[in-house]
């Protein structure tokens, strides 16, 4: 009869190269949720694409009317609510009208109107005006081309949009959206003084393809796109560039303390430009940005130690395998 | 439950689903992708109608109707048109009469490749010309002054500087573009030592951006993560469940 055979026991080096998958995704999640429930101030210094792109929306006339390109759903939530909600505030503090449009996904329409719902009900329920359809801003809609769109937008903006309704209020007729206060004084692209682009996906390059040169540029951006949107910007193509949950949390820093404020102290200061910009000292200006940045370097942190982990233990085995 | 309860719960009981592919493949998390993949399909088509198709082609081509029955807009029928050329691009699956879907196609490929050279400028005309920076200082002193309590015009001054760590940041970016441009000079046999250190540098420092590029992707995935830990602990479970927050 076979005695049966026992395993080698495990060194030290191949029990780090070990560890089950299940742990690890454990820790992961116990990292991601812990810190959720406190409220932490990480210091912050807002990169300058966010400084610019702050002080160009905060430059805005007030009552001037915006167009906004919303590409994003909730699969990139995380990176692009927090920046959204970011630009509504501080469009809607500011009586900046806007009108929205997608090209990039069909959800994308109601996931915009329900973060422009939840930021006017914020202000409904600090005693503020809250942000009514029709009056301050309009839905364009979905249109599934891209390049297509942009095109037009580029070329005849009322042509464009035309046949677009919005219902001015209860009761009435459904109404072309270009007899709006939002857009009735819109007759080309180029009389809003800026196009923005919340986007997850490529649409932002189709945006610089089609639109640059008619109209300033600004974009939010996930942390995915940062790489490849920072040439947009160094080439001067974009005015401003807000780039994942960074960039929504300088937006929310700069919301706070201004940009060059104080003169004489300033916590933000903009190399570019000596021009005060004050904030909204003391408002409703955290978000998400503050909400998911600690626990973002608790979860990085832990993937920096697996990766250091498991290179000694492979690095141990290797010795261990040579002598 | 109310309304919010329910939704919010329904949310959480998805995304632990979905997640718990992490354990192994189960019948739970299938359950949740396929419910996802039929609302978002469900909700494309839609949404489709709704928010584009109807205003953008249906209304225009049949007019609207005023508020008292008279016409608000004409209709205009050579609108009509635009369905059976759209329709064409379904005899992709008809071996016999496939060659119409190639009109769609042909339609959309002529209007897409004329537009390309205004799109291409467009992209990469601001940039290419943005990467002829100067690398010549003309300033006084290496950094670059605070700005902060001076003049616009004062600032405008030392903005119309280049002051030499601005030179030679411009330089290494210069050195960047060239060197990686000559990594994809394939067609040459490079003997020159000077020419292939500047294609391996060239190799270095893209594997540089790319691990960069890879990073900010790692950085996003878990932010993506965190959203849902935080939708799961403090939106449902602490704002709405307990109601001890928000």
């Amino acid at each position: 009869m076979e005695t049966p055979v026992t395993p080698p026991a495990m060194g030290f080096a191949e029990k780090l190269m070990s560890v089950k998958r299940h742990t690890l995704y454990l820790l992961l999640i116990v990292a991601t949720s812990v810190p959720t429930f406190f409220s932490i101030t990480l210091p912050n210094k807002p990169d300058q694409p966010s400084i610019d792109f702050f002080t160009t929306v905060m430059a805005l006339p007030e009552g001037s009317t915006i167009l906004i390109e919303t590409d994003w759903t909730k699969s990139t939530r995380g990176d692009s609510m927090g920046q959204m909600q970011a630009l509504l505030r501080i469009l809607m503090r500011h009586n900046i009208k806007f009108a929205i449009y997608s090209t990039a996904d069909p959800a994308a329409p109601q996931v915009a109107r329900d973060t422009i719902g939840r930021v006017s009900e914020e202000r409904r329920a600090k005693g503020e005006r809250p942000y009514v359809r029709w009056e301050d801003w309009v839905d364009l809609g979905y249109f599934p081309n891209s390049e297509a769109t942009n095109n037009a937008i580029a070329t005849n903006i009322r042509k464009a949009f035309a046949g677009k309704t919005e219902v001015p209020g209860v009761g009435q007729p459904a109404t072309d959206v270009f007899r709006s206060p939002v857009l009735s004084h819109i007759q080309k692209v180029g009389d809003m003084p800026l196009l923005l682009v919340v986007t997850a996906s490529k649409t932002f390059d189709i945006i610089v393809e089609r639109l640059y040169g008619k109209v300033p540029l600004a974009a939010m951006v996930t942390g995915v796109m940062g790489p490849e949107s920072t040439v947009y910007y160094a080439s001067g193509q974009m005015v401003g560039l807000c780039v994942g949950l960074k960039g929504a949390l300088d937006i929310e820093r700069m919301m706070e303390s201004g940009v060059n404020n104080p003169p004489d102290k300033p916590v933000v200061v903009n190399k570019k430009n000596p021009e005060v910009v004050p904030g909204f000292p003391g408002d409703d200006n955290e978000g998400n940005g503050k909400a998911y940045y600690p626990t973002l370097h608790l979860a990085l942190t832990l993937m920096i130690l697996a990766v250091i982990i498991g290179n000694i233990g492979m690095v141990l085995t290797r010795k261990g395998a040579k002598s | 439950m109310n309304y919010p309860l329910f939704k919010l719960t329904l949310g959480v009981i998805a995304t632990v689903g979905l997640y718990t592919v992490l354990w192994k493949e189960n019948k739970f998390y299938r359950f949740w992708e396929h419910a996802f993949l039929g609302l978002a399909a469900g909700w494309s088509l839609v949404a489709l109608w709704t928010e584009s198709l109807k205003s953008v082609w249906w209304d225009k081509m049949v007019g609207v109707t005023a508020e008292g029955g008279g016409v608000d807009t004409p209709g205009f029928w050579p609108y009509v048109l635009l369905l059976p050329i759209g329709l064409m691009g379904y005899f992709v699956f008809s071996k016999k009469h496939n060659w119409l879907s190639r009109v769609p196609i042909g339609i959309i490929i002529g209007l897409w490749s004329g537009q390309q050279v205004q799109v291409w400028w467009n992209r990469y005309g601001p940039q290419i010309n943005g990467t002829l920076k100067p690398i010549l200082p003309t300033g006084d002193g290496f950094f670059v002054p605070d700005t902060t309590g001076m003049t616009p015009e004062e600032a405008a001054a030392v903005a119309g500087n280049l002051y030499v760590s601005q030179a030679i940041t411009n330089l290494i970016f210069i050195a960047t573009v060239l060197c990686v441009l000559s990594y994809f000079l394939f067609s040459f046999d490079f003997k020159n030592r000077f020419i292939r250190g500047m294609t391996v540098s060239g190799r270095w420092l893209l594997m540089v951006g790319f691990g960069a590029i890879f990073g900010s992707t790692v950085m996003m995935r878990f932010t993506l993560l965190i959203d849902r830990m935080y939708f799961v602990w403090i939106e449902w479970l602490r704002d709405t469940v307990l109601r001890i927050g928000g």
